[in-house]
């Protein structure tokens, strides 16, 4: 039973990360209507720059972690306007936003190949490696406090959507962009918010991730799994992205405790596989229907 | 005088708004039936109904005596209904004699097998498309126009061009949704015109959604009024002009 | 010769992405499958060549069949990631699965393909795609492609002209995967990573969404500029990334621009140059002749 709980602790530490990522490439899809396949690109960079500010500019955790989510918004702002923006105002076919977007995301990850090089970083050790016991269950203080910033960031997000003037705007734009600029939203404005909080969220993810785990430029490459959670949950859902993570969290590391850890990876395309079929839209998604 | 299309108790409903409400109509074969009303009174919503874009909530569309309702809209079309579309949905980048191939394809006899090694089959099949075509866009005035790429052509000829596709398969009834928007007064009366011609000529049945009330007034020989969803009235072009809740809710004394 | 084997599995994808309008991400997961077929039965069931490849191009199309049903009613954004998670999946259980040599992949597959039988599969290959694009079949994909919703109300059924790309596209990307295969004589899953399926999909873009002579002209030029440019060999894919964006804000036609290089459109061509340089000459000599108010 506690390897049990142990292992539903673990899951849920990961899940948090996948939370992270999908919420922010969730947010993007609810209001832009696309999958911006960049995303993994700009996590990865957040790894990098916690990484960069921390051996480099010797900053301490929290001004690093700072600097990695804001270089991280200003990213993604900056990929919606050169990659995005142009296409939007030229009423592009959905095909072009995407492979745009692949290409965002090739030049990303090659281009920190080609500069900086592919080989794995760790990060110092910032927490400390000890763990601390929660009854029969032992956790990292890392994965604790990784924790811990995602269930703020998150409160913080759904928060920032439901109360304040420019959440409202977002879930305005999300329904409908035309009509949301004929009620007076700035549309331009709106959108570059959604970006630049979806990097941040990005940010944040990528330097968790790059803590917990490794640095390389591949990291984009995780964030398939983010993507089948945001699936999962629900595409264009929030707390459907949150549900699909650690949902996805937790089955993967019970798989690969259980039966194999070869299967951990397969499992999320496993899971992938059955919603397309099954439920398409997802846990928690909403169907829409094409207006003619 | 039977009738080509009956749509009984239809009824969108999305989320907790109704679109259309318990509405209840008949299109009479070789008829020409106007739909009016004002803006978001459910007019396009009941065409993409009839032709299975929207599941119906509740009520059934019957065509020819037969239950179609929630049929898909590819499978619409071949039962014999096409329609345009309020924003025009040409495929914007091929020519004008592409539009109109493409659409023709129904009435090839020639398989896929016959495409990858061009049996003889696919040539003489190939041949009748491109002459149906060709006919087409000469009976509707655009041949000399039909290396044009569609994106380019005035709006006009470019609404006349969807009505040709919507031809192209050969429908008994034709759904026009708004089909004079945005045509000065003499487009207008030309278009009136044609849809009179390709009624007689083609033997239809016309469906027509329009704002333009003097085109609705004299093309149509029946008219259906439609407000926030539901049937405000129907009967003869003098009957709805005279009819009080109609001119309150809509005609109001302004033209358009 | 590289750039041959490609070439088939472009023209496949450029059906598919081009002309049916479907970005698949995980092309190179059906010319993996194409691959193992392929070496399996040559390998260890001694059949021949040419039936080795066959068999993988009519694998890789059933499992697309299979993958098409459970994916092609969704909405583009759902398919994108189906094929992605298809694409890795692909990978990751041949990795696993030791029967097929896992990781280390299948080593000692005779080498039978040559420059010929690539040549001439590419012939064939382009032909039938020309074929299949000229007829209403592609025309119909190229409609579900440009309006979806009118292609449907003029009575297309979209699902089944999706399908019938991604079936042949699939066919198109085995058969490829099973040159390559007895052409390297030795495969591994990590020849069929995402990697492979993004370069595929940026040579059908560099050639032209909707272009066949495109991709052709893609498939070589792309082939051989990492030879080329080996010494950058790290910024060629940063140079990718972002060329791919610029071509979709530029000139999305790609390289051909939409057209094709047909008899029949170069005769257009040729003739549009000629009148064109009898207008000019006919402009010159009017100028040149003194006008009412010339002096």
């Amino acid at each position: 039973m506690a390897q049990f709980l142990q292992q539903m602790v673990n899951g849920l530490s990961i899940g948090s990360v996948y939370a992270l990522m999908a919420v922010g490439y969730s947010l993007v899809y609810s209001v832009m209507n696309f999958s911006n396949f960049a995303h993994g690109g700009v996590i990865m960079f957040g790894a990098y720059f916690g990484f960069y500010a921390i051996t480099l500019l010797k900053l301490p955790f929290p001004a690093a972690f700072v600097l990695a989510f804001v270089g991280t918004a200003v990213l993604a702002v900056l990929i919606e306007r050169i990659a995005y923006k142009p296409l939007r105002e030229r009423k592009a076919p959905f095909l072009y936003f995407i492979i745009s977007a692949m290409g965002a995301s090739i030049f990303l990850e090659n281009i920190i190949i080609a500069t900086i090089g592919p080989t794995f970083r760790t990060y110092p050790d910032v927490f400390g490696r000890t763990s601390i016991a929660l009854g029969p269950v032992s956790i990292g203080r890392l994965d604790l406090i990784m924790f811990a910033v995602s269930a703020v960031c998150l409160t913080g997000l759904v928060l920032f959507v439901e109360k304040t003037k420019m959440g409202r705007a977002i879930q305005a734009s999300a329904y409908n962009m035309k009509a949301a600029a004929l009620m007076g939203v700035n549309t331009d404005r709106v959108v570059m918010i959604v970006f630049a909080l979806g990097g941040l969220l990005a940010g944040i993810a990528g330097v968790f991730f790059g803590m917990k785990y490794t640095v390389y430029p591949q990291i984009g490459n995780i964030t398939t799994k983010s993507f089948v959670a945001a699936v999962f949950g629900g595409l264009g859902s929030l707390p459907g992205a949150v549900l699909g993570s650690v949902l996805l969290g937790i089955i993967e590391t019970l798989v690969a405790g259980y039966l194999s850890s070869q299967f951990r990876d397969l499992i999320a395309f496993v899971i992938l596989i059955g919603v397309l079929v099954f439920r398409p839209t997802g846990i928690m998604g909403k169907t829409t229907e094409d207006k003619a | 005088m039977s009738d080509i299309l009956q749509v009984r108790g239809l009824t969108k409903r999305f989320g907790g708004l109704a679109a259309v409400q318990e509405v209840d109509f008949t299109v009479r074969t070789g008829g020409i039936t106007g739909l009016i009303g004002p803006n978001g009174a459910g007019k396009t919503t009941i065409f993409n109904l009839i032709t299975g874009v929207y599941k119906v909530t509740s009520g059934t569309v019957t065509f020819e005596g037969k239950d179609i309702t929630n049929t898909e809209p590819y499978l619409v079309a071949d039962i014999g209904i096409t329609r345009t579309f309020q924003n025009i949905r040409l495929f914007k980048n091929l020519s004008v004699f592409d539009n109109v191939l493409t659409a023709c394809h129904a009435s090839a006899g020639y398989n896929l097998a016959d495409s990858f090694f061009r049996l003889p089959r696919f040539w003489r099949e190939e041949k009748k498309l491109r002459e149906k075509a060709l006919e087409l866009l000469t009976i509707l005035g655009l041949e000399d126009r039909k290396d044009a790429i569609a994106n380019g052509l005035p709006y006009g000829l470019q609404r006349r061009l969807e009505i040709t596709r919507a031809l192209a398969l050969d429908p008994r009834l034709l759904l026009l949704d708004e089909p004079a928007a945005g045509m000065n007064p003499d487009e207008t009366e030309q278009l009136m015109h044609l849809i009179g011609e390709i009624r007689d000529r083609f033997k239809l049945s016309v469906l027509v959604i329009e704002h333009h009330m003097d085109l609705v007034m004299r093309l149509c020989e029946h008219i259906v009024v439609l407000n926030f969803g539901q049937k405000l009235a129907d009967g003869t072009p003098e009957a709805i002009r005279g009819d009080r809740h109609v001119v309150e809710a809509y005609l109001g004394g302004g033209d358009e | 010769m590289l750039s041959g084997i490609n070439l088939i599995a472009v023209l496949g994808l450029s059906l598919l992405t081009g002309f049916a309008g479907l970005f698949s991400f995980g092309h190179a997961g059906f010319m993996a499958i194409g691959a193992y077929a392929a070496a399996y039965c040559t390998r260890t069931l001694h059949l021949p060549f040419l039936v080795g490849i066959l068999a993988g191009g009519a694998f890789a199309a059933g499992s697309s069949w299979l993958i098409g049903r459970a994916t092609l009613k969704l909405k583009g954004d759902y398919f994108c990631i189906a094929t992605l998670g298809f694409g890795e999946a692909i990978r990751l259980i041949l990795d696993n699965f030791q029967g097929l040599g896992g990781a280390r992949g299948m080593p000692g597959i005779p080498q039978d393909t040559t420059i010929w039988n690539v040549l001439i599969l590419d012939v064939i290959g382009v032909i039938l795609l020309a074929n299949i694009v000229r007829s209403r079949h592609g025309r119909n994909m190229i409609a579900v492609r440009e309006e979806e919703l009118a292609a449907q109300v003029a009575g297309i059924n979209t699902f089944k002209y999706k399908m019938i790309a991604l079936i042949i596209s699939a066919a198109y990307a085995g058969v490829a995967g099973g040159l390559l295969a007895h052409y390297m004589t030795f495969i591994n899953p990590k020849m069929f990573s995402m990697t492979k399926s993004t370069e595929l999909t940026i040579i059908v873009i560099f050639g032209g969404l909707g272009s066949i002579s495109g991709s052709v002209l893609g498939a070589f030029v792309l082939t051989f500029l990492p030879e080329l440019l080996r010494a950058v060999d790290k910024w060629r894919l940063v140079v990718y990334g972002l060329a791919v964006i610029g071509i979709m804000i530029g000139r999305p036609r790609g390289l051909m621009g939409g057209f094709e290089l047909t008899p029949s459109s170069m005769r257009k061509y040729i003739a549009e140059l000629k009148s064109a340089r009898s207008a000019k000459a006919a402009q010159k000599a009017e100028d040149a002749t003194p006008g009412k108010d010339g002096l």
